[in-house]
């Protein structure tokens, strides 16, 4: 996970919260852990009707306008990244998808 | 009264790609909703919105991306009011 470029702090997390490694500015912070877990649990429950019930989200982002957090789930873990954004626009919370 | 909303929901709806848009107030109270996004997504929408702001409270609310395989859904919010889309992956 340090490995990542541009990565200022990473969270590996268990499916019910719990921090199994950390590191950067997200070290030991289970603050946010329990707020991404309320997030993903929140996320299944969007709209059925555009989201069939067998299209699980598999990556969350969400971006600020200097930094996002990327959120994966793989192995039953839960692994949240905090990465700069290095190509400051002008277009406030953009996205690159 | 929902004139200028419904236009820019229609602008929404014409960009290619798009299959759904849904535009709430903070109760979480639906305003418009176009395409494949359902009325009963705006609680879930805003509350996805108003958890995604605890992270750093201090800094102006961040845009949320949901992803799929194929779609996307965007959320955002701006003051009292949040929109999401649905998208196709290009």
């Amino acid at each position: 996970m340090e490995k990542i470029p541009d990565q200022i702090g990473y969270l590996i997390l268990t499916e019910d919260g719990a921090v199994l490694e950390s590191g950067g500015e997200l070290e030991n912070d289970e603050r946010i852990a329990t707020i991404i877990i309320d997030l993903i649990s929140l996320s299944n429950t969007v709209d059925p009707l555009a989201f069939g019930p067998n299209e699980n989200f598999k990556k969350i982002s969400i971006t600020y306008d200097d930094h996002w957090y990327v959120i994966c789930m793989s192995n039953k873990k839960i692994y949240v990244i905090k990465r700069l954004i290095q190509n400051n626009t002008d277009e406030g919370n953009a996205i690159a998808v | 009264m929902e004139k200028d909303l419904d236009k820019v929901v229609d602008e929404i709806m014409a960009t290619p790609q798009i299959n759904g848009c849904i535009v709430a107030d903070h109760q979480g109270l639906c305003l418009a909703a176009k395409g494949t996004a359902h009325v009963d997504s705006a609680g879930i929408i805003v509350a996805l919105s108003e958890q995604a702001c605890k992270i750093q409270p201090n800094l102006k609310p961040p845009t949320i991306c949901l992803e799929t395989d194929k779609k996307l859904c965007l959320v955002q919010r701006h003051g009292t009011i949040t929109g999401a889309i649905f998208k196709l992956k290009p």
